[in-house]
């Protein structure tokens, strides 16, 4: 039972964080290769394309938005940039293979932490459920000696 | 002078080692007259020091280029306010500020605790100064800020442009002051441990300073944000690099640390968990400089000379494993009641608390560095930014926001069900309210919007159970001494200085948390390329471009200015002059941006490029609510303040609980 819950949990928190934001309207399109990718400039800046300001990134921006008008879209952009670099143009893990323990990995802590901390609560208050019953059955006890038969 | 500054740096090394080892040896042999003598070194390697960062001020004020250090962050033509700044530009006068800072500190609580709890202060003194001596053995040893050039060029090298910024010139001492004050308690919780001194006066004893050390860890954070913001000139303020995770992340742990406290300092439970938790966070502290000065993980902030990364991983190692290693040898005095009188309770909540904000913290840790872990494991280099912190933390922060709505309103040992219904009807009422008003008006067309609606929602839920609670507390007051309003809110405050300036604290959270949000969903820009005379519209302003000046502000920098008149109903509303700084023998030109910021919105803009036609590519963004961010900012140092104002009351409560202690335990005179 706890599995499943924990499965059910763990897939809700996926599926929320890691799923593909669609709808993305054309207008939008360069933003969101920029968010895609790094900045390759010969400082290496280590930012993310959209947040860079470098002459470097202008050109690329400049690049990219022919590109997209000519009708390349931002998935195969992308690919062209991989193959050029590698996997480091990409501005996050990719989310199959061994990358996806990237993505996995903090929601598989949390939800275990998170069923830690209710197991460690229900002990504790199970702990002072007993202490309370020992006490009363400990006064009961007392009281029952001090009454004389009758 | 540079000699002076140099033997005083070997000077202070000797002293702090000769005081850590005399400081153990009193404390473990019942030797006062090794105590009396060790309890001199901490004003001496203060002395030491300062004397030693005096010399290094005066190079950079003198300019003095035999020194290799102000060669390389200096220049002739700099601004005196950045030659002192200059100090903490490079890793060597960085390590020399932090030493300087520690040995302040140091210095504090020597005279703070000076005769006090002779168990515990000796061996906290003992971490401190073994904290000082790696530092100064760095200093003296691997990178000595007093090394020199042969032969002394005629001019420096300069400071990099972009540290050319009052951001810069607050920033880092600021975050500074978190990161070193950490050591305090730190110190204190493996004194504690040494000395087997487990009850809770090692967090009273330092309890002041770990808020001091959050509050500016948290200042430090914003202020950074603020000089991204203005200086970096792309219209954000937080990039998830991993230097700026690093100091984010002991913010989160220090945050964990000091919600949990309070459950040891009413229950005497979770011991172990919070002597981890300040472990920890020091642990956090000792990473970012690891990170910062590595040169392993990709970040902008990284130091040209980032060559130290294997002491601080070496001292990360040694310090992880004494901990643990006393933690667990210590575990049977550790042991508390630990004991629950409900799972619905405040305590609970704390827990759950502790654990969002751990998970943060791990989130970010673990995409820091995964891409060492990739590496690794497949040999291929991959990059974690800022997608996937988004995706990951924004949820786990959601539900940390939705907790802080919760926790004032659960009451301590057990919520009954009677109790709940009543405390978190006006809360649930409001985020009702502001979820149907705010829904006609709020885009809900991406994930981004849909978490930024949500966020509202639940800023709504927080602020109205923290109004609440000012309410029943003003309003029982009154009743109670006939006071007027503001003086029944104000002497409630006063009374309860920790409990509401906490409140307070979580206001300037929720504005944080709303400004991020209606900054990263409702944000617009638009870039141009404009002749003379041409203006564009961005949402409801109209921007005209003027003019292109150009100044020669100094012989090694040159700025070129834009003026854009704004503006909105046909009437002029502002005039920007966002420009671009040109520094001799540096490749890359550096963006001044202007912002007219308002309560609703900033209206940002950055002179992109030029051209000798005076044509000109202007960008141009319009950020909601990012002042929401400062302004919460402000809030929390305002409460932070009220929380860490001394207490008559609490040093009354001391005494007596020290007076039942002595009548308890009489002293042998006594007897």
């Amino acid at each position: 039972m706890h599995t499943i819950k924990m499965m059910t949990i763990l897939f809700v928190f996926v599926w929320v964080s890691a799923g593909q934001v669609s709808g993305v309207e054309a207008g939008v399109l360069l933003e969101d290769l920029e968010n895609q990718l790094m900045c390759k400039c010969d400082d290496k800046c280590g930012k993310v394309l959209i947040n860079c300001t470098c002459s470097t990134s202008d050109k690329t921006r400049a690049k990219f938005s022919k590109m997209l008008e000519s009708g390349i879209t931002v998935e195969q952009i992308v690919k062209m940039q991989v193959d050029k670099y590698g996997e480091t143009v990409l501005s996050a893990p990719t989310k199959f293979g061994f990358n996806l323990t990237a993505w996995m990995t903090p929601f598989v802590a949390l939800v275990a932490g998170g069923f830690g901390v209710r197991k460690v609560l229900l002990a504790w208050v199970c702990k002072k459920v007993k202490l309370i019953l020992s006490m009363r059955l400990l006064l009961s006890q007392k009281f029952q000696k001090n009454i004389p038969n009758v | 002078m540079n000699d002076i500054g140099e033997f005083t740096l070997l000077l202070a090394l000797a002293t702090a080692l000769y005081g850590c080892i005399a400081y153990v040896m009193s404390a473990r042999g019942n030797r006062i007259d090794l105590y009396l003598s060790a309890d001199k070194t901490p004003f001496i390697v203060w002395v030491c020091v300062t004397i030693s960062s005096i010399c290094l001020w005066k190079a950079f004020l003198t300019d003095d280029f035999s020194l290799q250090y102000v060669w390389a962050y200096s220049n002739r033509e700099l601004d005196t306010f950045y030659k002192v700044s200059s100090f903490w530009g490079g890793q060597k006068g960085s390590l020399l500020f932090w030493t300087l800072l520690l040995s302040t500190y140091m210095l504090v609580v020597y005279f703070q605790n000076r005769n006090k709890n002779l168990r515990v202060v000796p061996y906290a003194m003992a971490v401190m100064l073994v904290i000082v001596v790696f530092f100064l053995f760095l200093i003296n040893f691997s990178t000595n800020p007093f090394e020199r050039i042969p032969l002394p060029p005629e001019d420096g090298r300069g400071l990099n442009p972009l540290l050319q910024n009052y951001w810069m010139v607050i920033h880092p001492p600021t975050l500074y002051l978190g990161y070193v004050g950490f050591t305090v308690p730190f110190a204190f919780a493996v004194a504690a441990l040494i000395s087997k001194d487990l009850d809770d006066g090692w967090i009273r004893m330092t309890r002041k300073w770990t808020l001091i050390s959050w509050f500016f860890l948290c200042m430090g954070n914003l202020f950074g944000a603020s000089w991204a913001y203005v200086e970096l000139g792309w219209g954000g303020y937080w990039a998830w690099d991993p230097v700026e995770n690093a100091a984010f992340m002991p913010l989160l742990i220090a945050t964990a640390f000091l919600h949990s406290v309070m459950i040891q300092e009413k229950k005497d439970m979770m011991k172990v968990w919070n002597m981890s938790l300040i472990l920890l966070t020091f642990a956090m502290t000792i990473f970012g400089t690891f990170i910062t000065r590595s040169g392993l993980i990709q970040s902008v902030h990284t130091f040209d000379e980032a060559t130290l990364g294997y002491y601080f991983l070496a001292f990360l190692f040694v310090i992880i494993t004494a901990c643990a290693t006393l933690i667990i040898a210590r575990l049977p005095l550790l042991k508390s009641t630990n004991e629950l009188d409900s799972f619905f309770s405040r305590e609970s909540s704390f827990l759950f608390n502790n654990l969002l904000l751990l998970g943060i913290a791990f989130a970010t840790f673990w995409g820091t560095i995964f891409p060492i872990i990739s590496e690794a494991v497949r040999d291929v280099k991959i990059t974690v930014g800022p997608p996937f912190y988004n995706q990951v933390n924004v949820p786990i922060g959601l539900a940390l926001l939705a907790l802080i709505g919760i926790g004032p309103v659960i009451a301590w040992r057990r919520a009954t069900l009677s109790n709940l219904k009543k405390n978190f009807l006006k809360p649930v009422l409001a985020s009702l309210i502001a979820a149907i008003v705010l829904f006609p008006f709020i885009p809900l067309g991406n994930r981004a919007e849909i978490y930024t609606y949500v966020t509202f929602v639940l800023c709504a839920f927080v602020v109205t159970s923290i109004f609440t609670e000012f309410y029943k507390g003003t309003v029982s007051r009154m009743g109670l001494h006939e006071e007027s309003v503001a003086g029944a809110l104000t002497a409630m405050t006063w009374r309860n200085k920790r409990r509401y300036g906490g409140y307070i604290v979580h206001i300037g959270v929720v504005l944080i948390f709303a400004g991020i949000a209606g900054s990263q969903a409702y944000g617009t820009h638009t870039e141009k390329h404009l002749q003379l005379g041409e203006s564009f519209e961005i949402r409801g302003y109209t921007i005209k471009y003027e003019k292109l000046v150009a100044i020669e502000a100094t012989s090694i920098k040159t700025r070129i200015i834009a003026q854009l008149a704004v503006e909105r109903d046909g009437n002029r509303y502002w005039t920007g002059h966002p420009e671009k700084e040109f520094y001799k023998g540096q490749n890359q030109p550096v963006s001044e941006v202007d912002v007219l910021s308002t309560w609703k919105e900033d209206l940002y803009m950055i002179l992109a490029d030029f051209r000798e036609d005076e044509s000109a590519t202007i960008k141009v963004y319009v950020n909601p609510m990012v002042s929401w961010m400062w302004t919460g900012g402000w809030i929390i140092a305002f409460g932070t303040m009220i929380s860490m104002w001394p207490d008559r009351l609490e040093q009354r409560r001391r005494l007596d609980r020290i007076r039942k202690q002595e009548q308890l335990f009489p002293s042998p005179a006594q007897e």
